[in-house]
This record gives C-alpha cells, structure tokens and sequence, in this order.
C-alpha cells in the first residue's frame, strides 16, 4: 500500500479510532494522545502493515488498543471516572442541540463493562465484521457474536434508565 | 421477568444480533425468521435492537473530525523533516571540519608543537559539546513533561 493511500485511510479512521480509545481511557485527551501514538507508530514504519495479512482497519485498531493499554498500565489507580467516558463535544450550544440523545447513549454506555463498550463501538459504530472484531479484540471468532448480544442487552437495559 | 437462560432456551437469542449483522449462516437465518414469524417478542426485540444499532450508528462518539486527525498526523512528518534537517546539516558542518582539519595538518607553516596544542584545545572543546548534547538528548528522550505546557 502506498503511503499516502495509507495516510489517506488512516485520518478517515481516526474518530472511530478515537471513539475506541475513548471508551477505553475514559478521557477524551488521553484518547487522542493514544491515536496520536499510534499514528507515529505506524507512520514511522509503513512497511510494518501487510496488506496480505488482512484489512488495515483491525491491524490499526489493534495498535491503537495497545497504545489505550500501556496508558492504562502507566496510571496510577483512581484516574479513571466513569462519567468521564464522554467526548465533551464542540460546545455548549452545539452539544444541546445535537447531543441530549447521544450523551444518554454515552451515559448508558459509560455503565458497560470496558469489553461491551468496545465490542459496541467496533461492530455499532465502526461497522467492523465479527471477525474483524474478534481480530482486534484478540478473542475468539466465535465469542463475538454473544459477547456482543449481552453488551446490546446490557446496553439496551441502561438506555432504558438514562434517556 | 424472564432471565437470559429461559429466553434463549425459549427464543433465538444471541442469533438476533446475529441477525441484524448479517453474520449468520443461511440456516440459521432460516430459523430466526421461521420463528420470528410466530414470535411476537423476539420480533419486537429484533426492531429494538436495530434501532439500538442505528442510534448507534449516528451516535457522535468522537467529534475530533478529519481535520484534527490530519492535523495529528502531520507530527510525524514534522519530526522527519526536521531529522532530515538536521542530518543534512551534521554531515554539511563535518565536511566543512574535515576540509580545515586537512588544510590545518597539512600547513608547513605551523610547527608540530602549535599544531598539538591546537588540536588539544579543539579537540577538548568538541569532546566537551558532544558530553552536553548527549546530556540533553537523554533528557529531552526521557522526561516526561517535556509536552506539558507552562
């Protein structure tokens, strides 16, 4: 794959990406820092990525995790609120507009476990396939689809009492 | 109330989401929709859960844009002009050295003994800034507030 392609591919991943990290680190800054690094990581070896392999989606979303849990790993225990796992979004006026539902959404989602939230963003958001799921998540093909319906559920059940 | 073990005994489950996905098999889309077609509930529960999925779906999750992700990934073509920059003029100054070093040696008009004491004084002076770059370098590679700003 040529660079520029790559580039090309890699901003317009970048929100989903930092959709993911988000729901990970719990911190829109922190979510951000870890695209960013996964954005230097894999710019400054291009030839790291095999497009044989598979898609460049799951392999970048991968890095992206990775970046997500070495951040988690240097913190210290307490960082984490779970009301922060929201974007704060552009601002006041535009957040009311646009927003009331989706911070119900974000809420709600605030009270799954890390797992569900990802495996919600991957296939709900992204549109990632299940296996393509299971390759970022590093779990089992066969997992996805379960792990996924309980998150829905879960998920479904916290809407009921946020919106 | 029924718990998740009943439903999935009585209905189809986990193949719902499965469903709405488009990840089954041809079989067993054949037996969500033989028995969606009796059951009221598991219908009801397939449109919620592809409202849940739609809502999702134009959820704004991250409002960063692309132009932020651009924005970011221009850093790294920063730092590799900037190497490139700096390698260009590391290997400019030593050419430039190395053509006085040579005229310098090579000057019947300067005697040894200068000539030692000179390249001692250069010498000690450029062991001297090579010790405070790699100080600095060290330091810049390994501080952890280096991107904090005051």
């Amino acid at each position: 794959m040529k660079n520029n392609e790559m580039r090309q591919q890699l901003i317009q991943l970048g929100n989903g990406a930092h959709a993911l990290a988000l729901q990970m680190l719990g911190n829109t800054d922190d979510a951000t820092d870890a695209v960013h690094d996964a954005f230097v990581k894999v710019l400054r070896k291009p030839g790291g990525y095999d497009a044989k392999a598979g898609p460049l989606t799951p392999w970048f979303l991968r890095i992206v995790r990775n970046q997500c849990i070495d951040l988690i790993r240097r913190r210290r225990p307490g960082d984490v609120a779970v009301e922060e796992l929201s974007d704060p979004g552009p601002g006041p006026e535009a957040s009311l507009q646009a927003s009331q539902r989706d911070q119900g959404l974000r809420r709600a989602l605030a009270s799954l476990s890390a797992e569900q939230r990802q495996i919600i963003v991957l296939r709900d958001y992204m549109d990632l396939s299940y296996a393509e799921i299971a390759d970022v998540l590093e779990i089992a093909r066969g997992t996805v689809m379960s792990k996924l319906h309980r998150a829905r559920m879960a998920l479904r059940e916290e809407l009921g009492r946020h919106d | 109330m029924i718990d998740d073990k009943q439903f999935v005994d009585k209905h189809v489950g986990e193949l719902l989401s499965g469903f709405v996905d488009g990840e089954l098999t041809q079989q067993q889309r054949q037996l969500v929709m033989l028995h969606c077609d009796e059951c009221s509930e598991c219908r009801e529960h397939l449109d919620k859960l592809r409202e849940l999925r739609k809502r999702i779906q134009t959820a704004s999750l991250s409002e960063a844009g692309e132009d932020k992700w651009r924005e970011t990934m221009n850093d790294p073509m920063v730092e590799l002009t900037r190497g490139i920059g700096w390698l260009l003029f590391i290997a400019g100054m030593l050419a430039v050295l190395g053509v006085i070093l040579a005229v310098f040696i090579f000057d019947d008009g300067i005697s040894v003994g200068m000539k030692l004491i000179m390249v001692a004084v250069y010498g000690g002076l450029a062991t001297l800034l090579y010790s405070v770059l790699r100080q600095r370098l060290i330091e810049r590679k390994t501080d952890k507030y280096k991107d904090v700003e005051i």
